[in-house]
């Protein structure tokens, strides 16, 4: 296990410092409690912890969907606690791309405009992807020839109809696009059987790498650490856990 | 992009989407429908006397006698003696009279007898008179003038014979088949019963109706109904069912009715028409209510299918917004999503309903009006009409408030969570 990053590096895209959150408000209740957690720019990091352990609430408050009702979140060093809610979501929108864990994509649209789907919400995203692209459906397109999905046959289908694998890639190239910094995938590789679970994650690497993300692995699955930069075990991180699994 | 992604999310639940639509659309069509025919039957109906004063008759209900008199509706019960008619008719305060003598039939039409009187002094429509589309007035006894609707249906231009029956059914035995009619002229359609009327002098049906008529017996079913009905026919030399008084003052009006319904040689009735219309109104009203408070239902029932139908895709629309959250989607941009399919949803309904309303009304007009005698016209909504029209888009989007409010605070608790 790597050390945490230099403390006062300017390049932190993430800084949690004594965090607390309970969804009902009530801090006894509290499912998150961290002291100090951060990761720093264009870091791989494995967050590992078995499921309850509060880790998609961390997400929520890393996404600005949740607020700590004490301690500071930053996110890129700005203060999330600090903006409104729609500012939230905006910056959510700028910065931040998901993948989830299945069922990641919207029925009703095609395989490109999925993945096109944050350049409607972000300003800074589509001109990024139109910057790196030319257009936002050719950077949709070459970010999916990347992952391999870039095939007519397979634009051509409805994403309902797309493989559990596949549909994962497409996930993986909407949170790609427009380049936002950080990256946040919740188990994207629990619905894959194991030698696909590899490969997508070397994918997602190497788009990271080429994008300059950041990446944010939560899973349960401990066979996966050794491809990460850095494994933490949520359980050290997040005090309220302790207290929850005992 | 929130209204993209609406009609995109409507697009792939097409079915559900377009019954809901649908369902908005008949109850909007019905609701307008029956407005336009409650405001269609009462313009009619009061468009179709216009400038007559007085409407005499032999003693019956003024309503009864109003609608068999100028609506065709039901029969005559009784005549009055032409002597009434005469002495009446020949009062200093009378300006005109029109004499109206029903009774017989061709081909499902009623045959009203008549003077030239008709055509100079018969208004409808706020004081329009009578014009002829072909042809000209009755020159000879045995002349007709038909009205635009019995021209049209039965295929008859000027010159042609027609055959009158007795008695007011579609289908009649006693056909006056030895004293053909000719038509001498077709007038230009009015939207009136007038219409549906064919005219003939009074003398000619004095002369079918005469005894001598008989010479030639062809039938023994109509002999023997011809016979009845010269009995009945035999107290007045020339029945009259009805006639249409004009006054030179109107201020003469209520007089003049008292005196008719006083007259001391015959039991008779007069009305003054707007009065009577009124009455009608009054009978008519409470079935008009009913009609209208069902269609109302309607159309409540019809929002309510879309609120069901949104509600219900509301669980299954978690994940969607969750996902649309995780891009970047506000909440207040879900609550937008489900209102505007609400919005987009009543006003498709709103809008095939009123296509479908005038699709409807071009295609059953002549029906409608054949058949009940009730002209819809093709005008524009009224600006009645257009504000039911808005309220119901607004009480469409109301009732969207619901699910997109639940949506609202669904994407609040879940946030990005897809709780399954």
């Amino acid at each position: 296990m790597l050390l945490p990053a230099d403390r006062d590096a300017p390049d932190c895209i993430v800084d949690l410092t004594d965090v607390r959150f309970a969804w009902d408000g009530v801090s006894a209740s509290a499912v998150v409690d961290i002291r100090s957690l951060r990761i720093a720019r264009g870091e791989r990091l494995f967050l590992r912890g078995p499921s309850g352990s509060g880790k998609s609430t961390l997400l929520s408050l890393l996404a600005g969907v949740a607020v700590a009702q004490s301690g500071t979140v930053r996110v890129l060093r700005q203060d999330l606690a600090a903006l409104s809610g729609a500012a939230r979501d905006r910056f959510r929108a700028d910065h931040v791309g998901f993948i989830f864990q299945m069922f990641n994509l919207i029925p009703y649209l095609t395989v490109i405009e999925n993945v096109m789907l944050p350049c409607g919400f972000s300003e800074r995203r589509r001109a990024n992807a139109q910057q790196s692209g030319g257009s936002v459906r050719d950077e949709a397109l070459r970010l999916l020839n990347h992952l391999d999905m870039a095939q007519s046959s397979l634009l051509r289908r409805p994403v309902t109809a797309l493989s559990v694998g596949q549909q994962q890639r497409v996930a993986a190239a909407r949170a790609l696009i427009g380049a936002p910094e950080l990256i946040i995938a919740d188990e994207p590789t629990s619905a894959l059987d194991a030698d696909r679970r590899q490969a997508f994650i070397e994918l997602l690497f190497q788009e990271c790498t080429r994008e300059d993300a950041t990446l944010v692995f939560v899973s349960h699955d401990a066979a996966l650490a050794s491809l990460f930069d850095r494994t933490l075990e949520f359980a050290q991180v997040n005090l309220a856990a302790n207290g929850a699994a005992a | 992009m929130i209204v993209r992604l609406a009609i995109k999310s409507l697009r792939n639940r097409k079915f559900t989407a377009s019954l809901t639509a649908v369902s908005i659309a008949l109850s909007v069509m019905l609701l307008l429908g029956v407005e336009r025919i409650r405001q269609e039957s009462r313009e009619g109906f009061a468009s179709t006397v216009s400038g007559t004063d007085l409407i005499v008759g032999a003693r019956a209900s003024p309503v009864h006698l109003l609608l068999f008199s100028v609506f065709r509706i039901g029969n005559a019960t009784n005549n009055l003696r032409w002597e009434s008619y005469q002495a009446l008719a020949g009062r200093p305060e009378v300006a005109w009279t029109i004499p109206i003598a029903l009774g017989d039939s061709h081909r499902g039409y009623r045959v009203l007898g008549t003077t030239h009187a008709y055509f100079d002094h018969f208004r409808f429509s706020r004081g329009r008179s009578l014009e002829f589309a072909q042809g000209m007035r009755f020159s000879d006894a045995h002349d007709a003038v038909l009205g635009a609707d019995v021209a049209q249906a039965l295929g008859y231009r000027v010159g042609q014979s027609i055959v009158i029956a007795h008695g007011a059914g579609d289908v009649s035995f006693a056909l006056h088949e030895q004293q053909p009619f000719r038509v001498s002229g077709v007038l230009v359609r009015t939207g009136t019963p007038v219409d549906r009327t064919v005219h003939v002098p009074l003398e000619g049906l004095d002369a079918i109706h005469a005894p001598e008529a008989d010479a030639s017996v062809e039938d023994p079913l109509a002999a023997a109904l011809r016979g009845r009905e010269r009995e009945d026919s035999a107290a007045p030399a020339r029945p009259i069912t009805a006639f249409l008084v004009g006054l030179k003052s109107r201020g003469a009006a209520l007089a003049m009715q008292r005196l008719v319904n006083e007259y001391p040689a015959e039991p008779l009735t007069a009305i003054l028409p707007g009065a009577t219309l009124q009455e009608v109104w009054e009978i008519v009203g409470i079935a008009e209510r009913a009609l209208l408070a069902v269609s109302v239902l309607v159309v409540v029932v019809g929002l309510a299918g879309m609120l069901v139908a949104l509600l219900t895709s509301l669980s299954e629309r978690r994940r969607e917004m969750a996902i649309l959250r995780s891009v970047g989607a506000r909440p207040v941009q879900v609550f937008g999503l489900l209102l505007g399919e609400a919005a987009f949803l009543t006003l498709t309904g709103i809008g095939i309903g009123v296509l479908a309303l005038y699709i409807v009304l071009v295609t059953a007009q002549s029906w409608l009006a054949a058949r009940f005698g009730l002209y819809l016209g093709l005008s524009w909504p009224s600006v009645y009409e257009a504000g039911l029209v808005l309220l119901i888009g607004l009480a469409g989007v109301l009732i969207g408030l619901v699910p997109a409010y639940r949506i609202y605070r669904y994407s609040l608790a879940d946030g990005m969570t897809v709780r399954i």
